[in-house]
């Protein structure tokens, strides 16, 4: 008979490794698990472990004759994904024993994946014994190459299982990924927290000049004030040329976009089911981009349930009318959510001053004497526009548009008398908090360290406003008038917000 | 080193190649790193062109006369010159036109030894450049590349399959063990690290894959795999378009040859501005010959060579 490498198998078990025979094309006798697939099975299975991937580096598997898990964990243990395949998924799926259970690093896998799915003809999993130290990944190519991947396994892998009952949650809704992608692709690419505030539909009938679309769900961009981005690195020479110093301009985050959609349920989603108050969740944008591509590529909808703040999401592949598909394999996510609301700091009035609240409340946080621009928000929250309406809010708050087209993002309307009340209160807001800033420098102090010193803002930098994320940081207060050099239109009670792209290329 | 100097008009070598692209991927597959340093002899069969590194790793370009539109060699004695090779190659680049095959004449050498090219595409315009050259080292370490045995030990693979397998292989990295196995014939590359990969090319009829295989003894040899990724990484995609067989032989002491062919492709039309000398061979597909040997690694442990 013929013996294939022997080094395959782990020295400890040269007794059972003994046992192995070898046919030419290398099938061994497994007493673990065994599973292979090919075709599209191979395919969906690739899928997953490009998901898995961007969601974390241990991947747990865990093998019992009903079904096949993989799970993982992310880092900051804020994301927690599981594919369960049944056993018909593959073309081979043997068990021995009870259940078979151990991890491997991610990155090993999608290193076996690397060849292309088109050239490989069928990848087979071993694992020799439920103590073996290496798993084997072995791929026969079309081409006639054959590629076994030795894979380092830990048999104690510590990842927990979360099990969480769709039908426990109260809310949900079901998009399709291509729809979702689209909502998106207004955020700035590289936000890394988003907020979900949904609202329950009411049934009003709409008016005739369909203005007023009901707007029941709000995207909003969260961006965690305790966070900073560094936005520039400058060297600069002492006074005698001497020496050099590297001046890190770190500024929160205000310099970000911040973006807020409102849209219409019946619109975008497939479905959409939420009742009573209105509730939000933040959560983490790249797991949650990480499964909406994952759905997109497998060409099944996303259903997302939830409940409120402070309580996890979930996420799978909505299964079509057709049970075939799938009835053999599925996939979750589950996301933390913040515990903070975003509504929680509202006052308590109703929905429409939704909007208006947060930035009414910081706006009276700061400056007792500040105009209550609820009401233009107010105004403007009444007069939504068409499908989806898009605010870019890049300096100061400036006040929506109320009858701005979809995907007009240019704002520039005439503003009410209290908008100029609010930068009015803005600059006394700033002007008070100058002196006790020590980050975000005001103009003032900017040219005397110019050189050197406390990081200042720099003058380029797009400085932003969102009184949302305000509350805590007065040195997010701006003097509007740096703002409003490069781009308004020399008219200071009209502000002004140029579409975003030509803003930003300014900078 | 030539006579050249006392009579500034009858140059060493004068040559013009029609398409300059089939010069530059030739040069391209020999790098594999950003800075080194190339040895340039010119002798009346051809230009050959040998870098090294560490001792371990010798690389030849073999560009025949054949290649030439014209070919005019007047040196006594073969010159030898280095240069930078990524200079070269940026500088030969400069010449190509995508799309087009662009002409040019190489001159060796100039008033101050330089290496001198110009283009000959057209009538109203030039390009022209100067590449500076420097005295090579005294002795360039010859491999002496000598047969294992009475049968060589050799396969050859689909170049597509090869740089596809020497690329997975750098996921375990560090050395990488070539087995030959005459029954069933097989070639086997297996790295070891923090995983391990095998990749098993099977000898059989039905396959294309193995387009050669000659072993009468079992053999294996360990490489360093940053000396193996060099021999493929840089392949040309005409190479990989082209998908002819790239030949692997196992020397004496197990010092690898790795072998590829580059075509060097004639232009679709002639080019007026290039003379065309006679005795030019009117060859569909012509071929640069690249070589690379790498040294072995030495084996701790039983001697595992023939």
């Amino acid at each position: 008979c013929h013996f294939f490498f022997f080094f395959f198998f782990p020295p400890s078990n040269l007794c059972v490794a003994a046992l192995r025979s070898a046919t030419r094309d290398g099938e061994s006798v497994v007493r673990a698990m065994e599973f292979s697939l090919s075709g599209n099975g191979l395919k969906t299975f690739s899928r997953c472990i490009t998901c898995l991937a961007r969601i974390g580096n241990e991947l747990a598997i865990e093998a019992s004759s009903s079904q096949l898990e993989f799970h993982t964990l992310n880092s900051s243990r804020s994301a927690y994904q599981s594919i369960t395949f049944k056993p018909g998924f593959f073309d081979v799926y043997t068990i021995f024993g009870a259940q078979v259970k151990f991890s491997v690093l991610v990155k090993a896998v999608c290193a076996v994946l690397r060849t292309p799915i088109q050239s490989i003809d069928h990848l087979r999993v071993q694992l020799p014994d439920p103590d073996a130290s290496k798993v084997q990944w072995t791929l026969e190519c079309n081409n006639g190459m054959r590629k076994a991947y030795s894979i380092t396994c830990n048999v104690e892998p510590d990842i927990q299982h979360l099990a969480l009952d769709r039908n426990g949650f109260p809310s949900s809704l079901i998009v399709r990924p291509r729809d979702l992608n689209r909502l998106l692709a207004n955020f700035q690419s590289s936000l890394q927290e988003i907020t979900i505030i949904a609202t329950e539909t009411t049934s009003l009938p709409s008016d005739a000049d369909s203005e007023t679309g009901e707007k029941a769900v709000e995207l909003r961009s969260y961006i965690d004030p305790t966070k900073g981005q560094l936005v520039s690195c400058e060297f600069t020479n002492d006074l005698n040329g001497e020496y050099l110093t590297a001046v890190l301009l770190t500024v929160d985050n205000d310099s970000s976009l911040h973006t807020q959609l409102w849209i219409d349920p019946t619109e975008e989603f497939v479905h959409y089911n939420h009742v009573g108050d209105p509730v939000d969740i933040t959560f983490g944008v790249k797991e949650w981009k990480a499964f909406v591509s994952f759905c997109e590529s497998c060409e099944v909808d996303i259903h997302l349930y939830f409940e409120k703040a402070g309580e996890p999401i979930l996420m799978a592949p909505k299964v079509g009318l057709s049970d075939a598909s799938g009835s053999n394999f599925d996939a979750t996510l589950v996301l933390a959510t913040m515990l903070t609301s975003q509504l929680r700091e509202e006052n308590p009035s109703e929905q429409p001053q939704r909007a208006a609240s947060i930035p009414a409340q910081a706006v009276r946080q700061k400056e007792p004497q500040a105009q209550p621009e609820s009401s233009h928000r107010a105004t403007a929250s009444e007069h939504p526009s068409d499908q989806t309406k898009i605010w870019s809010d890049l300096s100061g708050s400036a006040a929506r548009s109320g009858s701005a087209a979809a995907e007009d993002r240019q704002t520039a309307e005439d503003r009410n008398l209290s908008a100029t009340d609010l930068r009015q209160s803005q600059r006394l807001g700033r002007i008070q908090i100058s002196e006790n800033v020590p980050a975000g420098a005001p103009a003032a102090s900017r040219h005397h360290n110019r050189e050197k010193g406390p990081p200042e803002e720099a003058q380029d930098t797009p400085q932003v406003n969102d009184n949302a994320f305000s509350q805590r940081h007065p040195s997010n207060w701006v003097d509007a008038t740096e703002v409003d050099d490069d781009d308004d239109d020399d008219d200071e009670d009209e502000m002004c917000i140029q579409s975003t792209p030509p803003y930003c290329e300014e900078h | 080193m030539s006579s050249s100097a006392v009579e500034p008009e009858a140059a060493d070598l004068v040559c013009q190649l029609e398409n300059v692209q089939g010069m530059v991927d030739s040069l391209s597959a020999v790098r594999w790193k950003r800075h080194q340093d190339a040895v340039v002899e010119l002798s009346e069969h051809g230009i050959v062109l040998i870098l090294e590194e560490s001792n371990c790793l010798q690389a030849k370009v073999y560009l025949r006369k054949e290649l030439f539109a014209q070919y005019d060699y007047n040196a006594e004695e073969r010159p030898r010159f280095g240069v930078s090779l990524g200079l070269f190659v940026d500088c030969l680049s400069t010449f190509t036109v995508p799309g087009r095959a662009s002409a040019i004449e190489i001159r060796y050498p100039g008033p101050d030894m330089q290496l001198l090219l110009k283009s000959l595409d057209s009538s109203d315009a030039c390009i022209y450049a100067e590449i500076r050259t420097i005295i090579p080292d005294t002795v360039s370490w010859d491999y002496n590349f000598e047969p294992a045995g009475s049968v060589p030990l050799s396969f050859t693979v689909k170049s597509a399959a090869l740089k596809e397998a020497i690329d997975d292989l750098e996921w375990p990295g560090s050395s990488i063990r070539i087995n030959l196995k005459p029954a069933p014939p097989s070639v086997s590359f297996r790295g070891e690290g923090h995983g391990d990969l095998q990749i098993d090319l099977m000898y059989n009829v039905n396959s294309d894959l193995l387009l050669d295989f000659n072993c009468n003894h079992p053999v294996s040899h360990r490489y360093k795999y940053k000396f193996l990724r060099a021999t493929t990484s840089n392949l040309p995609s005409s190479v990989m378009k082209e998908n002819r067989g790239s030949k692997l032989t196992i020397g004496r002491g197990g010092m690898l040859k790795v072998q590829h062919l580059v075509p060097v492709g004639r232009a679709p039309f002639p080019n007026p501005h290039v003379i065309d000398s006679a005795s030019h061979q009117q060859q569909p597909g012509r071929i640069a010959y690249i070589e690379f040997f790498v040294k072995p690694e030495e084996e701790e442990d039983d001697n595992r060579n023939d």
